[in-house]
């Protein structure tokens, strides 16, 4: 027996459905695990635009005659191009995030390279409200990105703000 | 002070460009002011959420961010992240892996338009004992934006070539 949790779509008329982003604050509970989908393969591509649209000097990245002489054989995906297709890749959970406010802590547990696939995990961790702020409340979660042999290449801890459930905005913007 | 090169002399009128300082010549203590600043357009913000597969919602539909976010142009936290510490990879260029981060602030809100400027100061460096050609160097990076309000500061490790002993000569650096 299948058990399903969550609403994807908010009903806004007789057999009319609109789809739903993200959950609510009081949705998320300590210890729940979200396993994020669709994962995302990074090409050597993205790995190039990445380097040079940010000014990235390292030519690990983008220079695959240095980065044959290196350890690593082949250039190295920048770490921070792996964290932010982690961050993407959970929007269909922290759809309702006012923003980031930090990370305690980021580790680069494991290589990644242009071809790898990368899948994205979320523990919450923590939960509290915010006293001066009713519609928005804060987590602290930890992501992590397995690529497509299960290995942990990136696991990061970081606190975000999300919206509380019938905030009228997203209602306002017809969301 | 510390002297640092740009260029290794070929031979006679001919000179190469040098990539990042050396782990020998890095100390407890320096600071290094990253050149140049970048600015943040709206524009780059979209594509960079586009571009990490992020469909939240503010990143794709204007009348929605004016309505939920009142119309600020946020500039999103991986992509500051992603800028700051690129800044730093013209010093910090002999780089084997970037193993982390640590504590990642963001005192004052980016947005469309600014600039940001970064400067980084050495706070520890170690041998490796497990890769002995390589070793662990210990930096705080914070960035400042136009008004010299601090943007973003953390902390981080990363792994680096000793002198001598990385794949430069192989790969005709």
């Amino acid at each position: 027996m299948t058990e399903f949790a969550f609403a994807s779509h908010v009903p806004v008329g007789e057999n009319r459905y609109r789809e739903r982003y993200g959950l609510d604050f009081e949705d998320f509970a300590i210890g729940q695990t979200f396993k994020h989908r669709p994962g995302l393969t990074v090409s050597q591509q993205d790995n190039v635009e990445d380097a040079l649209d940010t000014l990235n000097q390292a030519m690990l990245h983008f220079d695959e005659h240095y980065a044959s002489k290196t350890e690593w054989q082949r250039p190295l995906v920048v770490s921070t191009l792996t964290l932010q297709h982690l961050i993407g890749l959970t929007w269909k959970t922290f759809g309702k995030k006012v923003r980031i406010l930090g990370w305690a802590d980021i580790s680069m547990t494991g290589p990644v390279f242009g071809g790898d696939t990368l899948y994205a995990e979320t523990e919450i961790k923590g939960k509290q409200d915010i006293a001066e702020d009713p519609s928005r409340g804060r987590l602290t979660v930890v992501t992590k990105g397995i690529n497509q042999n299960g290995a942990l290449v990136c696991s990061m801890e970081y606190d975000l703000l999300v919206y509380k459930r019938d905030y009228m905005p997203f209602a306002q913007a017809n969301y | 002070m510390g002297t640092f090169y740009s260029h290794r002399k070929l031979a006679e009128d001919t000179y190469i460009e040098i990539a990042g300082v050396e782990y020998e010549d890095f100390e407890v203590g320096q600071i290094f002011e990253h050149r140049p600043g970048r600015t943040f357009t709206a524009e780059e913000n979209r594509r960079h959420a586009l571009r990490s597969a992020d469909l939240s919602i503010r990143n794709v539909d204007a009348v929605y961010n004016d309505k939920v976010y009142k119309g600020e142009q946020l500039i999103a936290e991986t992509l500051i992240l992603s800028v700051v510490t690129a800044m730093t990879t013209k010093t910090f260029n002999k780089v084997v892996a970037n193993l982390g981060w640590k504590n990642i602030q963001f005192p004052t809100l980016v947005r469309a338009g600014d600039t940001i400027y970064a400067e980084s100061e050495i706070l520890g460096k170690r041998e490796s004992q497990s890769r002995p050609a390589q070793a662990v160097l210990h930096v705080r990076t914070r960035a400042v934006n136009q008004c010299g309000d601090e943007v973003c500061a953390f902390e981080r490790r990363l792994l680096i070539y000793k002198r001598g002993l990385g794949p430069y000569e192989a790969a005709g650096y």
